[in-house]
């Protein structure tokens, strides 16, 4: 079969890596589709609320997987091709959906008696996609970067909201000396809100599921909230749930999309209603679920 | 080919998973017996030098042959000196025979060359390579399968699952009768008593290593182990992950056919074959158990599971890796064999696989370092 992944040539991958060096971000992108979401977070502080720019960016993640093979071609334009990208803006709807999910997690936080800043436009992407293609050495160089970052604002506890983000941070003790606390959102909350009324399944986050160990942190919430989903060996179960196909989109989109199909026809035979927990399932699954995140299913006010 | 494909991985995901589960369950002490499994196959794997020596050592005091081969070249050539002029060879599905080109060999110097497992038969039939590495024919639906058969019985009217396994029995069982070699894998070899242990279901590797006057056994040098108590540990474990357990055959072989009846004295061969080869076989393996994190790949016992929990392996099937080397286990090992690191980058991390495996191989670690590896 042909690996696409090929396509992204060495002087490409470090075209890549100069821009999220300097910008932090995953991709040359507008740090204000970051930041929009945020009116009145108090700025930095020792425990920071992390968004990765995840939620933000993942509504915009194909139109960047599209435009791989397009730099890949024209390698002598990539600086103005890059400059380009930072003009690419995620369709309205998605992007209030996102601000609104971010929001809500941080109204959560609050009434739980979470005290927590956020970094704005100084937050550094955490450099997940890094690790997941395989690029190992750049993640440990960029790692290093990130890590003077949160010490620079003086970081002690990093808030996640996304399990691509809390694996990247909570891996880099494997490559550097880290010593900052990583903690996910949910296993902060006691209290939840009014839980959305339904049938649901829960196609879990591969990383949260089985790789993070928060598989019933979320179904505690769930039940707390008083949200109905049903349970199936043969789909929901730790060693039988499947990817969203989401990982695969930079290397082959065609491929990630049937994962996507595949997963979703298998929930539909459960619910129709899926409750995902990560922004790059929402964004494979949707087109053929009704999709909801977690944080628009356990605070549905 | 997507929508046969389709219909094929949920047939037999249906089939397995919950069949797994049970024999789990019904049979807790698997558990037990797969945690020292992978400390056995560990020590092995730790110093396969020393044990390569061992269990050739063992094979000759057994009055057998035994063979170190490199590479899948000197596999083939080792096979060659065995055969000699002999025609008629049946073999009962070994990957790493598939692996090193040895039917595919055999076949070119015009010998009579029949694959007598059913999975294989068919895909030895219809000019395709394997698909799973313990079900090479998972791909084909039974609609497909009954036209295959029609090639060696035009007339064949077989269409359920039962009347085309007897349409093969028919066309095999004379071919098993004539056969002069026949070339087996094994599913796990003992260093101390130099036995081979083959499981299977059919039969036909208990007739491919009974009825021919010699037998051939080839293997990776992984699939040592360093006691016959271990050995049959690995064929408890593999035949239960498969989801088919107990196994109707397990099959041990200790050198050549030998008697004792006349007067206590031990004298080769009797009824069985005369003689007794196993080829053990590097072909990259050695050089991956000295690497930290792709030597665990070396503990797979081959029992096929984390294929069926693999998003890529259910949408992809045998095009995501190199045959007989599909599914999670297949992007690995189509480094171990081929130095082929590009199947890893297809891997999502999805993490199942690892769930699943008897042998607890940190599988995406695995194929996380290979990913880095196809890089450079």
């Amino acid at each position: 079969m042909l690996y696409i992944v090929s396509l992204m040539d060495k002087s490409l991958k470090e075209a890549l890596m100069k821009v999220m060096m300097s910008d932090f971000t995953p991709f040359p992108l507008d740090k204000s589709i970051c930041t929009g979401w945020a009116t009145n977070e108090p700025r930095g502080g020792r425990t920071i609320l992390y968004t990765g720019c995840m939620y933000q960016v993942a509504p915009l993640s194909a139109i960047f997987d599209r435009f791989i093979p397009i730099l890949s071609k024209n390698r002598l334009f990539y600086a103005s091709l890059l400059n380009l990208a930072k003009k690419f803006h995620p369709d309205k709807a998605a992007l209030d959906r996102s601000y609104k999910i971010l929001r809500s997690i941080s109204s959560l936080l609050k009434k739980n008696g979470i005290n927590f800043g956020y970094m704005y436009e100084g937050e550094p992407y955490s450099g997940a996609f890094l690790l997941e293609l395989g690029m190992l050495s750049d993640f440990e160089r960029y790692a290093t970067l990130v890590r003077e970052k949160f010490k620079q604002q003086g970081v002690k506890r990093i808030i996640t909201t996304d399990p691509h983000s809390h694996n990247a941070l909570s891996r880099y003790s494997e490559f550097i000396t880290f010593d900052i606390d990583v903690v996910n959102y949910m296993e902060l909350l006691r209290e939840v809100g009014i839980g959305k009324k339904g049938d649901f399944v829960i196609h879990d986050s591969c990383l949260y599921s089985r790789f993070l160990n928060k598989r019933e942190v979320y179904r505690e919430l769930l039940k707390k909230a008083g949200v109905s989903f049903k349970e199936d060996y043969m789909v929901t179960s730790k060693e039988n749930s499947l990817c969203c196909g989401g990982p695969l989109s930079p290397i082959d989109e065609r491929v990630s999309k049937r994962i996507g199909e595949y997963r979703a026809n298998q929930l539909k035979k459960v619910s129709e209603k899926v409750i995902v927990q990560c922004p790059f399932c929402y964004v494979n699954l949707s087109p053929y679920v009704e999709a909801y995140d977690i944080a628009e299913v356990i605070d549905s006010e | 080919m997507n929508e046969i494909w389709n219909i094929a991985i949920d047939r037999a995901v249906n089939n397995n998973v919950p069949r797994v589960r049970s024999i789990l369950e019904s049979y807790p002490y698997i558990n037990d017996a797969r945690k020292k499994l992978r400390q056995g196959k560990t020590e092995v794997i730790k110093d396969i030098s020393k044990y390569v020596e061992l269990t050739i050592e063992s094979v000759k005091r057994n009055g057998g042959n035994a063979y170190f081969a490199r590479d899948a070249k000197e596999v083939r050539e080792i096979v060659d000196k065995i055969v000699g002029d002999n025609q008629r060879i049946v073999m009962g599905k070994s990957m790493v025979a598939y692996e090193c080109g040895v039917r595919d060999h055999l076949i070119e110097r015009g010998k009579d060359v029949w694959e007598t497992d059913l999975g294989e038969f068919l895909i030895q039939l219809s000019n395709e390579p394997p698909s799973h590495i313990i079900a090479p024919a998972i791909h084909m639906t039974k609609e497909q399968a009954s036209k295959v058969v029609r090639k060696v019985n035009p007339d064949s009217k077989a269409e359920s699952h039962e009347e085309i396994a007897v349409e093969a029995r028919k066309f095999l069982r004379e071919k098993f009768i004539n056969a002069q070699v026949g070339i087996t894998g094994a599913n796990a070899i003992a260093a101390d008593t130099g036995s081979v242990l083959l499981i299977e279901n059919e039969g036909n590797i208990r007739m491919t290593t009974i009825l021919p006057e010699k037998h051939i056994a080839i293997a990776g040098v992984e699939k040592i182990l360093p006691t016959l108590e271990h050995a049959f540990l690995e064929v408890m474990v593999q035949s239960a992950y498969a989801g088919l357990y107990p196994p109707t055959y397990v099959n041990l072989t200790s050198g050549p056919s030998s008697t004792g009846d006349i007067e206590m004295k031990r004298v080769s061969p009797a009824h069985g074959p005369k003689e007794f080869n196993l080829i053990l076989v590097d072909n990259g393996r050695i050089e991956v158990s000295k690497d930290p994190t792709i030597w665990e790949s070396l503990l797979c016992i081959r029992c096929g599971r984390c294929h069926f929990h693999c998003p890529v392996y259910r949408v992809l099937g045998s095009t995501w890796g190199d045959p007989p080397f599909t599914g999670p286990m297949g992007a690995m090992w189509s480094y171990v064999s081929y130095k082929d690191a590009t199947p890893s980058t297809y891997c999502v991390h999805s993490g199942g696989c690892r769930e699943v495996c008897p042998m607890d191989i940190n599988i995406p670690k695995v194929l996380e370092k290979l990913k880095s590896l196809s890089q450079k």
